[in-house]
């Protein structure tokens, strides 16, 4: 269902964080990204719903080239594409559920947005998916005195708002502690088994990653130098991915 | 191995020596003004106050060039010592391990250099005990003291009304400066400005203007206005909103750089039109600062208000000129109360509001 071809990402400081990434993702998998910090993960992810341009190369979405489209059809395309964040990043100040109904905005007028005039559909599917989370109850609460696996699980209930097909996540257990980080990722298990969505994943521990995941990739220095299944990874794959001297944490 | 670095990098070390020479025009410059500052001192104000005692201290321009003179020979002298501030500023001096900062020589020149200049500022203050306790003066006092805590209540009626023009021409040039530093805020925002030239240049342009009519007091704004649209409210009003634009602009302006790009970079993903983004990435993140710094504003505006009055810009200050002018002194001790609980009242609630508001 996504086809990325040779990507390359050069920042206008000269960082080149792509050099020609090519990836297929099938319908329904649980796909996750490793990597060391730097090795552009980020940038994959942010490429694919267009938060960074591409420089060179190509990503369909579907069968359609969605590589360097603008206005309505790239906000079509985002909101086909939910996308969860290490830091939540979720609207300071506001109500659990008005920044789960946030994820609705790409189906509502833009004056009944700002009037907070969303559909009694939308409130009604805002409800299920905070309780899909574990968050029933916590509707009317300001969202940023949550703690953080809980904030972290309002940001997954935003992006289900958006009806996604794919749910891309960007480190989203890396501010987390180690219990909290087991409970996210089983919410996003759950999402991508009982609701079908495919799940593209960074991640950094890699004992996350034989429990969660269904297909791995890993980048190293802006090139894929990785792809098979998660239990495939061995020692001499380890030390390749992430230099001679690393030492594997594990996350239990 | 150093050499070795060296050899290898021939610019860099050519820079390192350009930047120490720069460091040492630096510090010799510094120690040029302080030499020269501390002999001009002693000899133009010290010196004659105590042993010619010249109450006011006459200059005439060439004294200046004398003790430029003599600074720059001191300095010549002393640069090559521990004893110069300039080098210690600059970081010139390798540390000693024996001795401590304060203990170093150029720490007591600094000290030298303070009690230089607190003397100075006793003598140029004119501070003289004797007539803070004259016995005239002590009566004087005493006299309009107790006016003061007398205070005549028949001309309450005015006293508040004045107070009301006060608080309300406070109030309006705060809310007409509001919409103004509202659309300027954006156009004065490093973060939303540096994506080219062109709009670093506009940046550039309203925070200078920003920064230059900020700096003119509302005092002088008030005598400018009250010349143009005439003494009174409105002439006071105009200039609180001038001065209201200018500040409200950088303190939203700074705000918005403030915000953090993670509700903007999560709208956006959602699919959101740039609309939406703005109402649900950017507005909650500025929208209580905001309303707190403009609280804040009418708060300062008010007591600005009293203080413009005095130059002719309306409200109670105004009414309180007049009265000191004709020397009524329970009058002024009716209005200084009224002025004070007002000041008092305003600060207590604009800081309950904000804190509300948090």
């Amino acid at each position: 269902m996504l086809n990325v071809k040779d990507l390359h990402k050069k920042y206008p400081n000269g960082t080149h964080a792509l050099k020609g990434v090519s990836f297929d993702v099938t319908p329904g998998e649980f796909l996750v990204v490793i990597g060391l910090s730097g090795s552009g993960k980020s940038t994959l992810l942010r490429c694919i719903n267009r938060l960074h341009e591409p420089s060179h190369g190509s990503i369909s979405f579907e069968g359609n080239d969605v590589t360097h489209i603008s206005g309505q059809p790239l906000r079509t395309l985002r909101s086909n594409v939910g996308m969860i964040f290490q830091h939540f990043n979720l609207i300071p100040r506001k109500t659990v559920m008005t920044n789960v109904l946030s994820g609705s905005l790409s189906r509502t007028g833009i004056l009944k947005s700002i009037f907070g005039l969303f559909t009694e559909e939308d409130k009604e599917k805002a409800k299920r998916f905070i309780k899909i989370v574990g968050l029933e109850g916590k509707e009317n609460q300001r969202a940023d005195n949550l703690s953080g696996g809980q904030q972290q699980r309002v940001a997954i209930a935003r992006a289900l708002m958006q009806n996604p097909k794919v749910l891309l996540a960007d480190e989203p257990v890396a501010s987390l502690d180690p219990a909290t980080s087991h409970s996210v990722m089983q919410y996003l298990k759950k999402v991508n088994e009982e609701l079908g969505v495919t799940v593209i994943c960074n991640l950094h521990f890699l004992s996350l990653v034989r429990q969660y995941a269904s297909r791995v990739i890993a980048l190293k220095g802006g090139k894929l130098i990785y792809e098979g299944q998660p239990l495939e990874i061995d020692e001499n794959w380890f030390k390749t991915i992430y230099g001679e001297e690393a030492v594997e944490v594990t996350i239990d | 191995m150093t050499t070795l670095v060296q050899d290898a990098l021939p610019g860099e070390n050519k820079g390192a020596g350009y930047k120490k020479l720069k460091k040492t025009v630096r510090a010799f410059g510094i120690d040029l003004f302080i030499w020269s500052y501390m002999i001009l001192a002693s000899w133009k104000i010290i010196y004659e106050k105590i042993f010619i005692g010249d109450r006011y201290a006459t200059f005439t321009w060439n004294q200046p060039l004398i003790a430029l003179g003599l600074g720059a020979l001191v300095t010549l002298v002393l640069f090559f010592t521990r004893v110069s501030i300039g080098k210690a500023v600059s970081g010139l001096y390798e540390s000693r391990p024996e001795r401590t900062v304060l203990s170093e020589p150029y720490t007591i020149l600094g000290y030298v250099l303070l009690i230089v200049t607190f003397v100075s500022g006793i003598f140029i203050s004119q501070v003289s005990i004797t007539e803070f306790l004259s016995a005239s003066g002590l009566h004087g006092a005493r006299r309009i003291f107790t006016a003061l805590f007398n205070p005549n209540f028949a001309i309450i009626e005015q006293a508040l009304f004045a107070a009301i023009e006060t608080i309300y021409m406070a109030f309006i040039a705060t809310m007409l400066a509001l919409p103004m530093a509202f659309v300027i805020a954006f156009f004065a925002a490093r973060n939303l400005m540096n994506g080219s030239k062109l709009t670093m240049a506009i940046y550039s342009i309203v925070r200078f203007f920003l920064n230059v009519s900020r700096s003119i007091e509302p005092l002088v704004w008030a005598i400018i206005f009250s010349v143009w649209v005439g003494i009174g409210p409105f002439a006071g009003m105009l200039a609180l909103w001038l001065h209201s634009v200018s500040s409200l602009s950088k303190l939203y302006s700074e705000q918005i750089e403030n915000i953090s790009n993670g509700p903007i970079e999560a709208m956006t993903a959602t699919g959101a039109h740039p609309i939406q983004v703005i109402w649900f990435g950017v507005v909650p993140q500025i929208v209580l600062p905001y309303l707190s710094f403009t609280i804040y504003r009418w708060d300062i505006n008010v007591r600005m208000a009293t203080v413009i009055g005095l130059v002719g810009g309306g409200g109670i200050g105004t009414m309180l000129m007049q009265y000191q002018g004709l020397a009524k002194w329970n009058e002024v001790g009716l209005l200084v109360i009224i002025i004070a609980a007002i000041v008092w009242i305003m600060d207590y609630l604009s800081s309950k509001i904000r804190e509300a508001i948090k």
